[in-house]
């Protein structure tokens, strides 16, 4: 056999190629694992992870991410790699990743390295190659930094078990949510093939575990645990199917963290689909806003999405989604509520939940020592009461809370998206849009020659400019801002901090301090 | 009853020995408060008392927050009081009193309702998260002599917090972190034990133009601005995100920045 790699290329030209190669992979994170230099050569691993830098797309860039050869014997439909792809190869030998490893890392450039690889002849081959260049890398240059490899499927077990004593995580990728899904898109690829090393990996870290308990100094196994990774946006599955798929990962498999994919066209496949607005991002993004759901706040997939409703509601977040829908929950009495319950609050977040049972032991929290804390009120206000009383007068009826959370996002200041609603990245959005911006109710806040009316409420820094009416009793409170020719009439209440300057007109308004 | 304000200086030793002038002074914390540096408007009615650093006096405070509050909190404080917050003085005083005259100890920081807490808390978050973003964004680069160099420009005093991190990690390595808005430099030798070296920025003139690389540096510093730039996604190009979870203040450090 011959190794078909060019002769002569630069060390910068492989790192080109082979770094262009592994940037589909999402998994990123140097966390999950804790270890103190112990004096033979340089690194450490912080738990908390550390992120060295940020790419142009706005992902973190933690490990040296790359592939040992980008050389591959399968043919993946959806892999830039594949066979019959015509690009540059290239290979790596295991002194080039492992020079490139200590010299990033002694620069504070990257937290470790994180090696992957196309199928060259075999998965033994190849998995022996990935073991060989990290072996040496802890053992030569005695790298103690984090070390995240590939394990790749039908390699000898042996191989794999090695590789789990050298790395902080390990990670195999499931790529579809479905078994039939991958048979269609990597015919050289199996459900069963991927899920034994999987399993492997987790009953060496269980045995591992066990192992420590007895013996303090015997090897760690994987201590960073192990994650994979889906496409999504390739194939019709549903986001109940990749959920569900992702939430017997977590119990069955014990992963650390399931990443979800956006699906980018690069091979113009005729059997995937054409994405002309770019990658899925929105929907990627509720996964992941789903997922920390399943990890963090104690829900479970079934009652985030069912058989009939399979899909996220893209204009709000699951968790505002879940609530607006539970609304007999709600609202939760701040100084009250158990920990649970509170995670249920959108606005809450795991860190304002702890920090809220904490401080109210010395005495009960007002809404200023909530936003103090971190809660994001604009959100939460329409869910909790402290000490009984709500920040509002607001009413607890689904249409009128998503309006008031979506109407948010139309402003550009509600949830904070990393681009536009459709998924493509963000553009700046203009806040004074001409026309109306009325629903059938008339419950709504106003810009712009806009006509209130009913009994709208308008609050929180509301700025309303030019020839807009207000009428028939508006509330109007906070630090809202009134000016140009607008027209307020009817029983309208105006509290608060309010200005009203301009020709305005009022009529027959009640005005409180 | 009139209000009396400490003015210290602007370090540990400095704000912990006002803390114990406070205390000293036996009148009450209530009217009482600590103002690191000199303030440019004094008050009308108001008593304003010096107090200059002093080693025995610091020693004592740190070991009563350590007895009465915990190593916890005393991290949160010392967190505070190296924050670049105009009033951290005051939240710092006023939260150890707090503490220990509400027996609240290592639940100290959990009493968010109090203002002075609150603050505190805030302030040592500020710099708590600043220490993070110094661990993940210091680049370091290799000088003639097998030195790394690094430099700096943190808002809040973030050396004493980012040192050992690095002297753990790098503990083979010589390296040397510069903080240019405070003239300080953090300093380890191979194996050894690190320290701070302060008040010398007459002599860092001329230290840009001294400096001179390795003859690897370059050659590392194209490879991983190469590496950086072929990681990003073109599909996923959002320059928006990268700065919101990069602030620009930190890439005017970063080698990967700077060469376009």
């Amino acid at each position: 056999m011959e190794v078909k790699i060019a002769p002569q290329m630069s060390l910068m030209d492989k790192l080109k190629i082979l770094a262009d190669a592994a940037k589909y992979d999402v998994s990123c994170s140097s966390s999950g694992s804790s270890r103190k230099n112990d004096g033979t050569g340089i690194g450490n691993t912080v738990a908390a992870g550390l992120c060295h830098s940020f790419g142009a797309d706005g992902r973190c860039i933690s490990l040296l991410k790359i592939l040992f050869t980008n050389e591959c014997i399968y043919d993946c439909r959806y892999c830039i790699n594949r066979r019959s792809n015509d690009v540059p190869r290239a290979s790596f030998t295991p002194d080039e990743v492992c020079n490139l490893t200590m010299e990033f890392y002694r620069r504070n450039y990257i937290e470790g390295l994180f090696l992957s690889s196309g199928i060259l002849y075999s998965p033994d081959y190849t998995m022996e190659l990935i073991c060989e260049a990290v072996h040496k890398l802890r053992t030569v240059h005695r790298f103690q930094g984090y070390i995240h490899v590939k394990a790749i499927p039908g390699a000898d077990p042996l191989l794999i078990q090695r590789a789990g004593y050298l790395a902080d995580r390990m990670s195999v990728n499931l790529e579809m949510a479905t078994a039939e899904g991958l048979r269609e898109m990597a015919p050289n690829k199996h459900r069963k093939t991927i899920l034994k090393p999987m399993r492997q990996i987790q009953n060496g870290i269980e045995e591992n575990k066990n192992e420590l308990t007895l013996y303090k100094h015997a090897p760690h196994f994987c201590e960073a645990g192990q994650s994979t990774q889906m496409v999504v946006g390739a194939l019709p599955e549903s986001d109940y199917q990749v959920m569900s798929v992702a939430e017997s990962l977590y119990e069955k498999f014990s992963l650390k963290r399931v990443y979800y994919s956006a699906f980018v066209n690069v091979n113009e496949d005729k059997q995937l689909p054409a994405i002309t607005a770019g990658p899925p991002l929105l929907r990627e993004h509720r996964l992941y806003q789903a997922d920390w759901l399943l990890r963090f706040y104690g829900f479970k997939v079934d009652e985030l999405l069912t058989k009939e409703r399979p899909n996220f509601n893209m204009a709000i977040d699951p968790k505002a989604d879940w609530a607006v829908r539970h609304l007999e929950v709600f609202p939760v009495e701040i100084n009250r509520a158990d920990y649970r319950l509170l995670l249920r609050v959108p606005g809450i977040g795991v860190k304002s939940a702890r920090r809220i049972i904490t401080a109210r032991r010395f005495g009960s929290l007002t809404f200023d020592d909530l936003k103090k804390m971190g809660v994001v009120l604009k959100r939460a206000l329409y869910f909790i009461t402290c000490s009984g009383r709500m920040m509002y007068p607001t009413k607890l009826d689904e249409t009128y809370i998503v309006q008031n959370l979506t109407y948010q996002n139309q402003m550009g200041k509600g949830e904070r998206l990393p681009f536009l609603m459709d998924g493509t990245p963000y553009r700046q959005m203009s806040l004074f849009d001409e026309g109306q911006m009325l629903d059938d109710t008339g419950n709504f806040v106003n810009v712009c020659s806009s006509k209130t009316t009913g009994d709208s409420r308008i609050t929180d820094n509301s700025v309303i400019t030019r020839d807009s009416r207000i009428t028939d009793n508006s509330v109007i409170t906070g630090d809202s801002r009134i000016t140009g020719n607008s027209v307020i009439t009817g029983d309208s209440r105006i509290t608060g901090n309010s200005m009203i300057t301009g020709d305005s007109k009022t009529e027959g308004v009640l005005y409180t301090a | 009853m009139e209000e009396k304000y400490i003015i210290c200086e602007d370090s540990l030793e400095g704000i912990f020995t006002a803390i114990y002038d406070a205390y000293a002074l036996r009148e009450g914390h209530e009217h009482l408060h600590v103002q690191v540096g000199e303030t440019d408007n004094y008050r009308l009615f108001a008593t304003y008392l010096h107090s200059r650093p002093d080693s025995g006096k610091t020693e004592k405070v740190v070991r009563t927050l350590k007895e009465r509050l915990g190593e916890h909190v005393y991290g949160s404080i010392c967190r505070a009081a190296s924050s670049d917050g105009a009033d951290k003085g005051d939240a710092v005083y006023h939260t150890v009193v707090d503490g220990i005259t509400g027996g609240h100890g290592e639940r100290t920081m959990d009493n968010l309702r109090n203002p002075y807490v609150a603050r505190a808390f805030a302030l040592a978050r500020r710099t708590a998260n600043e220490v993070h973003h110094e661990l993940e964004f210091i680049r370091f680069q290799e000088l003639k002599q097998g030195v790394l160099y690094s430099r700096i420009g943190p808002e809040n005093n973030v050396m004493p917090f980012v040192m050992p991190h690095f002297a753990d990690r790098l503990s083979p390595e010589d390296f040397m972190i510069h903080d240019e808005n405070r003239g300080l430099f953090g300093v380890h030798p191979a194996r050894g034990e690190w320290y701070l070296v302060s008040g010398v920025e007459q002599g860092t003139a001329g230290l840009q133009e001294a400096i001179q690389y390795s003859d690897q540096e370059m050659e590392y510093q194209e490879l991983f601005t190469i590496f950086h730039k072929t990681i990003a996604i073109r599909e996923r190009h959002n320059r928006r995100l990268q700065q919101q979870m990069l602030p620009l203040r930190f890439q005017d450090y970063m080698v990967e920045f700077l060469q376009k």
